[in-house]
């Protein structure tokens, strides 16, 4: 069995974020994989970067983890300099910079979410080579690929807050069924004038799809009785 | 100027002279030495009070068991230790530079090192040598925000969690900590659980062995428990013994020089008060 | 991609080989044998069995023992004992260990340009009941020698026999027997005694030592439980 667990830190994820009504929800799932090795079960892919900026991370965990404690860094500067939070777009550039710069030496795919008294709730996708576009809902990562279809017929503008957190979690419960690379529990951030409000749902709780089988201890128990035995 | 600018000897680093010679030489069809890996168990978790550390004390080269009790659990700060695997020089160097760092930080701000910088310090390193420096950690210790445990890979991603595992012997610990860690462990079942799933990577994975260290850390301070379990004794010696007959290497000449004093040793009075 | 282009980049990027580790030694003496191997199998860093023989009995005073790929080694045990049993049928005894010494050379040689993956040990005793010891590379090389040690923990204990069982010089006129001067006990505890040290630096080596003695009453056989780390 090769496992290779030497390969680099990757999260084949599935990331997510939406613009709803009165701001923005992201998810992500929590699996991070070293190979074939889950190195982590229980990740938080969705990084503070400040009180209003939520980051979600995708591709090599050093890499975006780095270009996220940079960004973080730099805006706490920006904060004090300018006396005011910093806005979404002004994050969303920031990374893009990074991004952009660093192209040769990254490996990571970021959605930026948040919500600014200017812009309100925005979200701005940032792919691999530091492209930077501003989307009513962005999918991320490994498991984005079994969403597209998804989010072309079930995002709607102006959703209710529970509407958007719903479909964000059923977005991610369904690439986690479908994509090796995603597991563990779903998680989400909402952010809106008010604050910030993150949820964590166990994988247990989540829905059950086409054939997924429901949590048992061991295999065992689901096989016919002579194989049981 | 421009000269000078050239010949300014470099401050620190790494010195990758000799890395072109070595690809040449490669090419040539000659075979670099092998690094002293610690094929390992490496293992962490979170209890009640704290912190435990554990780790296996074998160092292979190759098949070769090259060390059969080697300490693995490095000292960072007085609170916080750090169980290292990979190649043996790079845990070592880089534990070494980041306990210094630590130190000189608190020389400077007069306050208990925290986890969270000693993390940095670390990923930091490893980050900006792009996995090439291969240290793969397992960080632990209690400071004033409570305690913490962290996994470091090469190429300076991290991860937080209440247990870990590391090392080629990671995951039949990690088997050992998914089937039995709880919540709120005591300092005993944190203990037991340490040593199991270091036992479990020492028997079952080959590049682990010999014995178990263990290190605890609260915030009343650290115990470090070296050797604390050898579950491989000799099995079998020889009651016969051996003996080695002389001449077996041929002397070819003899030449024997006397020591000279050099100094006068006064007896008495000359040391004391 | 091209599907002709395809065909001609595919090369294998398996190995029909595979390193099973363990340790082999035999050492003949005057009117016995030892043959010994440790019963650990294992692939790269993970143990396959910790009670797996790697010996093998050919005919009545004909032993071997086999390190090295398990699969090769059983294919190679299978065919000997084919040509055994026809031998056996075509002459109406059992073969002399000399003669199955011969088989096993030209049955490796055989496979010259695709080896059986097996470094052998044969030990036993000759036709006048001296005990005897054959040593082989993968392609059918052999030698009577007095002692020998093959497999992963070779390079370990062949310098301490070297030390302890000196060889006559092959080149003694008139030729002097390649047996050691040991008594059958000292030489069954030197075995023990290598093999337990062999387990102490040699990460394919351990778990248990399987030690066969065969002398003029017959063949006995005997354990001695090695590090399991």
């Amino acid at each position: 069995m090769d496992l290779n667990l030497t390969a680099p830190h990757s999260m084949g994820t599935t990331i997510i974020g939406v613009t709803y009504k009165d701001g923005v929800v992201l998810g992500a799932d929590s699996r991070t994989s070293t190979g074939m090795y889950v190195a982590n079960r229980a990740s938080d892919k969705i990084t503070q970067l400040t009180d209003n900026v939520y980051l979600c991370r995708s591709g090599s965990a050093a890499d975006s983890q780095v270009v996220s404690d940079y960004v973080r860094y730099y805006l706490h500067q920006h904060t004090i300099q300018l006396g005011q939070p910093a806005t979404v777009k002004v994050t969303a550039n920031l990374i893009r910079l990074l991004s952009y710069q660093n192209k040769n030496m990254l490996e990571t795919g970021l959605i930026v979410g948040g919500w600014d008294q200017y812009g309100g709730g925005q979200i701005y996708s940032v792919p691999l080579g530091g492209t930077i576009v501003e989307q009513p809902f962005a999918i991320g990562g490994s498991g984005s690929s079994y969403l597209y279809g998804f989010f072309d017929q079930a995002w709607k503008k102006d959703l209710t807050e529970e509407a958007a957190e719903d479909l964000v979690k059923k977005a991610v419960s369904l690439a986690i069924a479908r994509d090796g690379a995603s597991g563990g529990v779903v998680r989400t951030v909402i952010i809106n004038k008010d604050g910030v409000k993150r949820r964590f749902f166990p994988g247990d709780a989540l829905p059950l799809w086409h054939e997924e089988l429901e949590p048992c201890n061991s295999l065992l128990d689901l096989l016919p009785e002579p194989m049981s035995t | 100027m421009a000269k000078a600018a050239v010949d300014v000897p470099p401050k620190g680093g790494f010195s990758f002279d000799l890395c072109r010679r070595n690809e040449m030489l490669v090419k040539k069809g000659a075979e670099l030495p092998k690094f002293r890996k610690t094929g390992t168990t490496i293992v962490g978790l979170v209890f009640k009070d704290g912190v435990i550390l554990g780790a296996d004390t074998r160092a292979t080269e190759g098949p070769i068991v090259c060390d059969k009790n080697c300490e693995k659990i490095h000292y960072m700060a007085p609170n916080i230790y750090c169980c290292g695997a990979g190649t043996a020089a790079d845990t070592e160097a880089v534990t070494d530079m980041v306990s210094s760092q630590l130190a000189l930080h608190r020389y400077a701000t007069g306050r208990e090192s925290r986890v969270i910088t000693a993390l940095t310090l670390l990923k930091s390193h490893l980050f900006s040598y792009q996995g090439h420096v291969s240290a793969a950690l397992v960080l632990g210790g209690v400071d004033v925000t409570g305690p913490h445990l962290h996994t470091i890979y090469p190429h300076g991603s991290t991860d937080t969690l209440p247990f870990a595992t590391m090392g080629s012997g990671s995951l039949a610990a990690m088997a050992m900590f998914e089937s039995r860690y709880k919540e709120g462990m005591t300092r005993e079942e944190g203990i037991k659980l340490v040593c199991d799933a270091i036992c479990s990577g020492i028997f079952n994975d080959l590049g682990s062995g010999s014995n178990v260290d263990v290190c605890v850390i609260t915030k009343d301070g650290k115990d470090y428990l070296r050797n604390h379990q050898l579950p491989n004794p000799r099995t079998y010696v020889s009651t016969r013994g051996y003996s080695f007959t002389k001449g077996q290497t041929e002397v070819l000449s003899t030449k024997i020089t006397p020591m000279k004093e050099k100094v006068e040793i006064i007896e008495g009075d000359a040391m004391e008060e | 991609m091209a599907p002709v282009e395809a065909a001609t980049k595919q090369h294998a990027n398996w190995s029909p080989y595979d390193n099973n580790g363990g340790t082999v030694v035999a050492i003949a003496g005057g009117n016995y044998c030892v043959v010994a191997a440790d019963t650990r199998m294992s692939t790269g860093y993970s143990i396959l069995t910790r009670d797996y023989s790697k010996i093998c009995q050919l005919a009545d005073k004909s032993i071997m023992a086999s390190s090295g790929f398990q699969a090769d080694v059983k294919a190679l045990q299978k065919h000997l004992a084919a040509k055994h049993l026809i031998y056996q049928h075509q002459h109406n005894k059992q073969m002399s260990c000399p003669a199955m010494a011969q088989l096993l050379s030209n049955t490796l040689y055989y496979k010259r340009f695709f080896p059986y993956y097996a470094f052998n040990v044969l030990g036993g005793l000759d036709s006048e009941g001296k005990g005897c010891v054959f040593t082989y590379d993968a392609v059918g090389s052999y030698e009577r020698v007095g002692y020998s040690a093959q497999g992963s923990g070779a390079t370990l204990i062949t310098p301490v026999l070297d030390n302890q069982l000196k060889t006559p010089s092959p080149l003694l006129l008139p030729a002097k027997d390649a047996i050691t001067p040991l008594s059958e006990t000292e030489a069954v505890d030197m075995v023990k005694d290598v093999f337990a040290s062999a387990a102490e630096r040699d990460i394919y080596t351990g778990d248990r030592v399987e030690i066969v003695v065969v002398n003029s009453e017959g063949i006995r056989r005997e354990y001695v439980e090695l590090r399991k780390d």
